[in-house]
């Protein structure tokens, strides 16, 4: 059948995404890993691979589960698929995240955590490669977000990886030269072909197409939005392979790292230009709350870029690079992820429960199914929170720090709320909310109905 | 070597007609191991869904003037005899649609009403009649809908790029796009 239907599992990326987040929140208001600790400790990356792996990854997951189908309007290859690649993805987080434990001296197992952590993150990924991979196959040519997918997908590879090196060196188990150099200075190629081309470069595509779709603007595919694609794949490219090739062949690796930050940020800049024109060109005149998070969190990626460049210029990004890593994700990709996750579990929950009976009762419109002035006090709370920690990590006030991150958790619980509020129907009017024919649908899964 | 016939359906669609009979028309009048070349003033994406069931494979390229070539190569097993695929009209809907007894524009529309308009049109709808629709995207979520429901469709870009017309057919059973 042509067309895309909802994705069964989902909702389970959605809630272990957001437990990921409240956890990885947690850990940092009670002084958790990186500032208290040096930003390589073992608790520092318990933290910033809850947050990578736990909270952004399964969300990116989850969501392009759902929106790959939209993207390139055939149905997903295999709707159930996601669920065992779930468990494998968080099986492997937490072998990981027990892995880094024990090289702090917490966890005192002498399980072999990293290579388990290897094998299930692996798996996942490959998982996750075919199904996505198998969807797209099957509807080229590709349309121009599905090639940021698909590039995204490359990069999320690399990641991977360069990761499963690291883990691999630090247990033991590989003992190769080359290699072993890798661990010591490869982390910064993990961490950008990460947050940079996995995460950022899969956000960018599906943005393009969901804010026209929630805008009512035009759909881009123009010049400079395939600039956007080709610059970020050329940065990528530069990462990676120069990256890799410049540690294991004594190149200069700062030389890679300037070199893809370059093309990087120009691929951001015409993206932000896209993105003002798409606001520009867009018939709907409101605004919705995840268009306007959606705007912070691009106003937050611009913040972050310029920070980097005064720290550049000032020659202090080296001793200040958390704080940037830390407004990047947060500001940008959390507040993005955020944002379009209020929109997307209220879309998704309508779709699910009143698509069978449209047309043939009276049902609640989209909207009905949130209470945006509710929600968005949640949200300003936690852009604000997010600033307040930057500033603090920046004038080194760990105590500040903390507390900011407590505001960040706050919020964050707060705006959980609202999405559970939402997926229960608790927001529709009773009247309305579930007429004969509809049935309340399940928090964690979606049920495909046959009729 | 794959030999192709040429089909230009580039007079229908300025025209403003609407070429899918034409084309399958074509295709079913293929011969085995014949393949199909297609000149149309867009991309004509729904249809190598269509043509991709019953075996074939594209390649499109742009030739100029915004207009396209597309090469339908049959695979090992093309549908020589032009069988419609499992998911496409019946016969006596085939190519000869009436014309649409009701008509909206839902391009300025914000998502989901459009569908939310046209599974209510349905609803008031005898069987056979057509509704047409035009939308500013292709709607995804509609189809699976209409499928469950048992009407047909047929949709497409308009050869401005930016319109998406869909025609409905009540109980005509699944649908094909062109």
């Amino acid at each position: 059948m042509i067309g895309a239907t909802l994705s069964r599992w989902t909702m389970s990326y959605f809630a272990a995404a957001l437990i990921a987040l409240i956890a990885a929140e947690g850990l940092m208001a009670a002084g958790f890993g990186f500032p208290a600790a040096p930003i390589e400790a073992p608790e520092t990356l318990v933290v910033v691979h809850l947050v990578a792996i736990g909270w952004l990854g399964l969300l990116m997951c989850g969501a392009l589960f759902q929106f790959v189908p939209v993207l390139v309007a055939r149905p997903i290859h295999d709707n159930a698929l996601p669920l065992p690649t779930l468990v494998c993805l968080v099986g492997g987080l937490a072998m990981l995240l027990l892995g880094f434990l024990q090289l702090a001296g917490r966890v005192t197992h002498g399980l072999p955590f990293f290579p388990a952590a290897v094998g299930l993150l692996v798996i996942g990924f490959i998982l996750v490669a075919w199904n996505l991979g198998r969807t797209m196959w099957a509807a080229r040519p590709l349309t121009l977000a599905a090639r940021f997918v698909t590039v995204g997908l490359v990069a999320f590879g690399a990641t991977v990886a360069l990761g499963s090196v690291f883990a691999l060196v630090l247990d033991g188990i590989a003992t190769a030269g080359p290699l072993v150099d890798l661990t010591t200075l490869g982390i910064p190629v993990h961490a950008a072909a990460g947050l940079g081309g996995w995460l950022t470069l899969t956000a960018i595509g599906v943005s393009y197409r969901l804010l026209a779709m929630f805008m009512l603007a035009p759909e881009l595919d123009r010049i400079s939005s395939r600039a956007v694609l080709w610059l970020g794949t050329a940065a990528l490219a530069v990462l990676i392979i120069g990256g890799v090739v410049a540690i294991c062949h004594g190149g200069s690796l700062p030389l890679a790292l300037s070199a893809a930050g370059l093309l990087a940020a120009a691929s951001l800049g015409l993206y932000g230009n896209d993105i003002l024109y798409l606001y520009r060109a867009r018939k709907r005149r409101k605004i919705e709350l995840n268009s306007r998070m959606a705007g912070a969190a691009l106003i937050s990626l611009a913040v972050c870029i310029a920070l980097a460049v005064v720290l550049i210029v000032l020659g202090r990004l080296g001793e200040q690079i958390g704080a940037v890593v830390f407004l990047f994700s947060f500001g940008w990709l959390t507040g993005l992820g955020l944002g379009k996750l209020y929109k997307i579990v209220a879309f998704v929950t309508w779709l699910e429960t009143y698509g069978p009976v449209l047309g043939k009762t009276p049902t609640p419109r989209v909207q009905d199914l949130v209470v945006e002035p509710r929600a968005i006090k949640w949200f300003w709370l936690y852009f604000a929170a997010v600033y307040v920690a930057t500033a603090a990590l920046i004038a080194d006030t760990p105590l500040i720090t903390r507390l900011a991150a407590s505001a960040m958790l706050i919020a964050t619980c707060g705006i959980v709320a609202q999405l559970v509020r939402t997926r229960c129907l608790l927001d529709v009017v009773d009247k309305l909310r579930l007429p004969a024919g509809v049935r309340r649908p399940q928090l964690l899964y979606a049920t495909p109905r046959q009729t | 070597m794959t030999e192709f016939v040429d089909l230009d359906v580039r007079p229908t669609l300025r025209a403003g007609g609407e070429p899918f009979g034409e084309i399958l028309g074509a295709v079913k009048a293929l011969k085995p191991g014949q393949g199909l070349r297609l000149y149309a003033t867009f991309e004509p994406v729904p249809l190598f869904h269509v043509l991709g069931s019953k075996g074939f494979s594209h390649e499109a390229r742009e030739i100029g003037g915004g207009d396209w070539e597309v090469l339908f190569t049959p695979g090992p097993g093309a549908v020589a005899d032009g069988e419609l695929p499992v998911a496409a009209a019946t016969p006596a809907s085939d190519g000869e649609w009436p014309a649409p007894v009701q008509q909206m524009d839902n391009r300025d529309l914000e998502p989901p009403e459009p569908m939310v308009r046209i599974l209510a049109a349905t609803e008031t709808m005898a069987k056979g009649e057509v509704l047409q629709a035009l939308l500013c995207r292709e709607p995804i979520f509609l189809f699976p809908e209409l499928a469950k429901r048992g009407h047909g469709w047929r949709g497409a870009f308009e050869p401005d790029g930016t319109t998406y017309k869909v025609l409905i057919r009540i109980g005509a059973a699944a649908g094909a796009t062109a």
